[in-house]
């Protein structure tokens, strides 16, 4: 039996002023080389129970607290944050604030420099190479890719070297290579380093590729701390949950019939591949329907022309840096396009042109007939309507009502209350309409913002990355949300990483990698040709994935397609447990 | 009024953040800035004090001239130089039509370049240092001359934060913008259009407010975690930090020679207090 790194006991807390407890007596242990996921619906406590490893609840956040958190060894009680944190590294969901210092080189060392360790630098340098972000060591941050930025607070917590790695949300806002990577490097931090890792994760295909125990959260309690093919495979109750497992385990739960508790299912999809095959009944190939949609679309009014385009930034060295080079694009009426690539290819410098946010270096944008090159984007208003990745970024007034109204009343609109109702409405906001936008929860923030967005009645609606730091279950009613979108806007465009949602939503594909069009097709076009996703740094969903493998006759982008192309394997080969009674 | 528009076009928000980033971090690469920041301090504190209770204008041109050369040495943004020439130059007009008004003639503009000489002498000193110091030299300059730490800090992060925070007063600007209308008709010269753009500059700042206030709890978390307070509390870590200032022989060349013009100075000014007028 390995040593436990890190106890709670009964632990019970709440927060000042609150009359519920968040955590409600929580007992738990964490082995030394452990890689355990806390997963739970909005608001059921794992950042708050993730704070408790470190003291910063009850010593940060003063509120009531009952119960003993033991960390290798030493009682929380009576010891300082800063004593607890050097045992154990955390990064935050908004890991951009946590980082104090200009530079890469001077933020890694900051944590072993505050702790008197006289061969800081050495350990800064340790962890950038873990990293790999050695590189950029005298880089300022303000410069660095989101994803950068994010391995640059996990090498902060690294240069430690502490037992214990607390990591919440590591990919939210990555694409999927660079979260791949970032998985990667946590998994050699655990197997390599011993490290004991906890992450706080939606994405159950991280959880299931690289965590070996998982802890639900629920209500503030734990319901249970399970080994991971166990954990995921209690489908019913994570799904009651609002928590979605792979893809590759719902499909196999729901080809399963009869008694499913105590079942364990395949994982991935290596397990999977054994565990499906294709079924003979042949379903109605969707091929032949969405490229006929394809095509009637090419002759439907123009609405945005783009020719030639190219675009630069300047640098702080006072060079140009190039974003863009040479892009020409048509969009039409009823087009729901998707813009994908990885982190950096220019997908929202390409939005940013369309909206009039930014004057193209070279060549014309045309939105609707006229032409946008440096007109000033009240002019454009009217036709384009942008919506930040970050919400918070939209919000200038103090209640979502008037966010909504903003703009119909600084052109005077008649109908304003009216129109501002039905947005109330089709967002489902009426509820949320006198409260403050920005004290809502992510959800409810992306709503309002395309409500801002729907309510201009633009002709194209640009979206930059709508489903980041969303959980899947919020994120499956963002899906319908666009849905209400397309009976008011003449073209969508969204830019985003997220291969599920592109899958279930749109009509047209544009692949974008260094600063140009690779490619554009329809869903089935694109998603077959798995060398272009990887050179664009995406990758293909497991359900893709598997459709090719089993070649079925069309790669199935829903859940409810692939399983009624295939079946589950009479006897299948025993493989770790897969489709197999669970003992 | 077409090359007033091309020259706004140019004023942007991602410019303004260029410029004043690269004045703050791009400074290790001169004479000066290889300087110990201990040295510029104490050569700044002189520069900015002094000439305030020095009335002979020959030390003041002297002063001057040093200045003007330290400041090319530093290689100063154009920009910031056009902000401080536009200031003296302002400055001294308004004075200038002030004295008219008040039965004033030409000769009052003779005891007025004097005071814009010793403001000119002080601002280039302040250009010329705080362009050669980065923050974090500044920083740590300041915590080795005995600064709290909290405060020496704080510059620090607020130079961090900088960039962020116009990053974002440029999203939320456009945000209004994206939202906003215009006037249609420009006004009298401009004076719509003018008063529509000063009043959202103004509004920007509450949502970014609220915004940094939001943020500013995990940085606070953040600092506690990574060991901060655990840092101002320890005499050791503050040593440690601050090992690698080092006077150099540059460092005491640079204030000798200071010091002995200077001295030639002061000498030159009592033999011939008018040299100049």
């Amino acid at each position: 039996m390995r040593e436990p790194v890190l106890e709670l006991k009964g632990v019970t807390f709440t927060y000042p002023g609150a009359d519920q407890p968040v955590l409600h007596n929580v007992s738990m242990r964490l082995v030394e080389g452990d890689f355990t996921a806390v997963i739970g619906s909005n608001g059921s406590g794992k950042s708050t129970l993730c704070k408790c490893f470190n003291g910063l609840i009850p010593h940060y956040y003063s509120g009531d607290f009952s119960g003993e958190a033991v960390i290798c060894g030493l009682s929380s009680e009576g010891r300082s944050v800063a004593e607890l944190s050097r045992h154990i590294g955390y990064v935050y969901q908004d890991f951009e604030n946590q980082l104090v210092r200009p530079t890469v080189m001077d933020d890694v060392c900051f944590t072993p420099l505050n702790y008197g360790f006289a061969d800081y630098k050495e350990r800064g340098e340790r962890a950038l190479a873990l990293t790999g972000l050695s590189e950029l060591r005298n880089e300022f941050i303000w410069q660095l890719s989101g994803g950068q930025k994010h391995l640059l607070a996990l090498a902060g917590a690294l240069a430690m070297e502490p037992e214990i790695l607390v990591i919440d949300e590591p990919v939210a806002q990555l694409d999927p290579q660079h979260a791949r990577h970032i998985y990667e490097i946590l998994r050699r931090l655990n197997v390599e380093y011993g490290k004991t890792i906890v992450v706080i994760e939606h994405h159950a295909e991280f959880i299931a590729d690289y965590c070996r125990n998982v802890i639900l959260m629920d209500n503030g309690s734990i319901r249970w701390q399970k080994p991971v093919r166990e954990a995921m495979s209690s489908v019913d109750e994570l799904l009651a949950l609002g928590i979605y497992p792979p893809d590759v385990t719902q499909a196999a739960w729901m080809l399963q019939p009869g008694l499913r508790l105590g079942r364990l299912y395949p994982l991935n999809v290596g397990e999977g591949k054994a565990c499906f095959i294709h079924r003979d009944k042949e379903v109605v190939p969707s091929v032949l329907f969405t490229n006929e949609v394809h095509l009637v679309e090419k002759e439907k009014e123009i609405v945005v022309q783009m020719k030639d385009v190219r675009l630069s930034y300047r640098t702080i060295h006072r060079t140009m840096n190039p974003v863009l080079n040479g892009i020409g694009l048509t969009l039409r009426r009823g087009e729901s396009v998707a813009l994908i690539g990885n982190n950096g290819a220019g997908k929202s410098s390409l939005m940013k042109l369309i909206a009039g946010m930014v004057r193209p270096t070279e060549g014309t944008v045309n939105v609707k007939g006229i032409k946008v090159n440096g007109l000033p984007p009240e002019r454009l208003s009217g036709i384009v309507a942008y919506i930040f990745q970050n919400p918070e970024e939209m919000f200038i007034e103090d209640s979502v009502r008037k966010e909504i109204a903003y703009y119909l009343k600084a052109r005077r609109l008649t109908d304003t209350e009216e129109r501002v109702e039905q947005m109330l409405h089709a967002f489902r906001l009426s509820e949320l309409a006198e409260q403050d936008a920005r004290l809502l929860s992510g959800g409810q923030q992306r709503r309002v913002s395309l409500a801002i967005g729907a309510a201009i009645r633009p002709a194209v609606m640009l979206l930059d990355e709508p489903t980041a730091n969303l959980d899947i279950s919020t994120k499956q009613e963002m899906v319908k949300v666009l849905e209400t979108l397309r009976g008011q806007v003449e073209t969508v465009v969204i830019a985003t990483h997220d291969m599920q949602l592109v899958a279930e939503w749109a009509s047209r594909i544009i692949v974008m990698h260094q600063g140009r069009i690779i490619a554009d097709g329809s869903k089935d076009e694109i998603f077959a040709d798995g060398q272009l996703l990887q050179r664009a740094g995406l990758a293909q969903t497991p359900l893709m994935e598997l459709s090719q493998m089993l070649g079925l006759p069309h790669i199935c982008s829903s859940l409810e397609e692939f399983t009624q192309n295939v079946a589950l394997q009479k006897e299948g080969p025993v493989h770790s447990g897969c489709c197999q009674t669970g003992a | 009024m077409d090359a007033v528009k091309r020259a706004l076009d140019r004023i942007s928000v991602e410019q303004i953040k260029l410029e004043l980033l690269g004045t703050a971090y791009n400074s290790s690469s001169t004479f000066l800035g290889k300087l110990d920041p201990r040295t510029l301090l104490v050569w700044y504190l002189f520069f900015a004090i002094v000439p305030w209770f020095v009335y002979n204008r020959t030390i003041l041109l002297g002063m001057f001239i040093l200045m003007v050369i330290t400041t090319v040495l530093s290689r100063v943004s154009p920009y910031i130089l056009f902000i401080l020439c536009f200031g003296l130059i302002s400055q001294i007009g308004w004075l200038f039509l002030l004295s008219l008004f008040f039965g004033g003639g030409i000769e009052s503009l003779l005891p007025m370049l004097t005071l814009t000489l010793k403001l000119s002498v002080i601002s280039l000193a302040s250009i010329t240092v705080f362009s050669s110091l980065d923050p974090e030299r500044l920083s740590d300059g300041l915590s080795s001359l005995g600064v709290p730490d909290m405060f020496a800090f704080s510059l620090s992060y607020g130079y961090r934060i900088l960039p962020t925070l116009l990053e974002e007063f440029h999203q939320i600007l456009l945000s209004f913008r994206l939202r906003g209308q215009r006037p249609l008709k420009h006004g009298w010269l401009y004076c719509r259009t003018a008063v529509y753009y000063l009043r959202i500059v103004v509004l920007v700042f509450y949502p970014l407010m609220l915004n940094t206030a939001k943020r500013s709890r995990t940085t606070i978390e953040a600092l506690e975690t990574r060991g901060f307070s655990y840092a101002l509390n320890n005499p050791k870590v503050k040593k440690l930090k601050l090992s690698y200032l080092l006077m150099k022989w540059s460092d005491w060349l640079f204030l000798s020679g200071s010091c002995l013009y200077i001295t030639l100075l002061f000498w030159l000014g009592y033999l011939h207090p008018n040299l100049l007028y």
